[in-house]
């Protein structure tokens, strides 16, 4: 039944993940400036959302270890493991937020004159703090991965705790700030917001598939470590009885 | 086709390109571990210290 459930998940993001690029590709018009490369907004934006939800998830896994790492070692580890799979899954979608961002700025960030190449980069304060947040998940990960010894994973949660208040600064920046990345999509004033059905139907459509995709990693992120979680208490106990 | 809509095109293609790589890259390297887990504990299991 189990497995029945989870190929039957797995068959349903495949179908969502085709549906979201048949929308994108061939559905969506193209936009009247910036033509066929704004089609990169389809898989850039959702994976930015879905790389804040899953930072968010990571939060509340490591609030969560440690309010219970004492009372409840168990549940707390359960957590634990919640925080190091939202964390490295939203790693994986916020570097391709940093790589299609680039890829779609360097098109329309133009100079000037013939349309030639424009910049790949600029300081600019959704670019910078967007940057931070992979910095310092990643710096997460690394000290997960490479320290050892018990505090290992206190130290982590912190260490996640104080990372997701980036998270807030990078989905204000281009309110509270000007650069040159666009304005908000939504809840921007009444210049935001997607005004053609098509555009949008193709944007909800790639949200849908994009998360679905990225829950199926989470998951398996998860189990993955809860797996490693219970080889590691075996060898302790192991360890301890001879 | 100008240039512009070729790059445009390229570029495109580029990002979604890039986006699956990344995707199923990281899809593969968790099947990896998730093998090499499975591996780990038959192997704890057939000889138990």
């Amino acid at each position: 039944m189990k497995k029945f459930a989870i190929g039957l998940y797995v068959a349903i993001t495949a179908v969502l993940m085709a549906w979201g690029f048949y929308q994108a590709i061939y559905v969506a018009p193209d936009e009247q400036t910036m033509h066929e490369v704004q089609r990169i907004f389809y898989y850039h934006v959702p994976s930015a959302m879905i790389a804040f939800l899953f930072f968010a998830i990571s939060l509340a896994g490591s609030i969560c270890f440690l309010a219970l790492r004492r009372s409840h070692p168990e549940r707390a580890q359960a957590s634990d493991a919640w925080a190091l799979a939202g964390a490295e899954v939203g790693v994986v979608f916020c570097t391709v937020v940093l790589i299609t961002g680039p890829l779609w700025g360097h098109r329309v960030w133009w100079g000037g004159g013939d349309w030639g190449h424009g910049t790949w980069w600029t300081w600019d304060p959704r670019l910078t703090t967007t940057l931070v947040l992979w910095l310092i998940y990643v710096s997460y990960l690394l000290l997960r991965r490479f320290a050892a010894g018990p505090q290992v994973q206190a130290l982590a949660a912190v260490l996640n705790i104080f990372g997701a208040l980036d998270v807030p600064i990078v989905y204000m920046s281009n309110r509270w700030w000007r650069g040159a990345h666009p304005g908000p999509v939504f809840g921007g004033g009444p210049d935001s917001g997607i005004h053609d059905p098509a555009m949008m139907h193709a944007f909800c459509w790639n949200i849908a598939a994009w998360l679905a995709w990225g829950l199926l990693l989470l998951a398996l992120r998860y189990h993955i470590e809860r797996q490693q979680q219970s080889f590691a208490a075996q060898q302790a106990q192991e360890a301890i009885e001879a | 086709m100008d240039t512009k809509a070729i790059l445009d095109h390229q570029f495109t293609v580029a990002a979604y390109a890039i986006t699956w790589v990344i995707q199923l890259g990281y899809l593969a390297w968790l099947g990896l571990r998730w093998r090499a887990q499975k591996r780990k504990a038959a192997r704890s299991a057939r000889n138990p210290r």
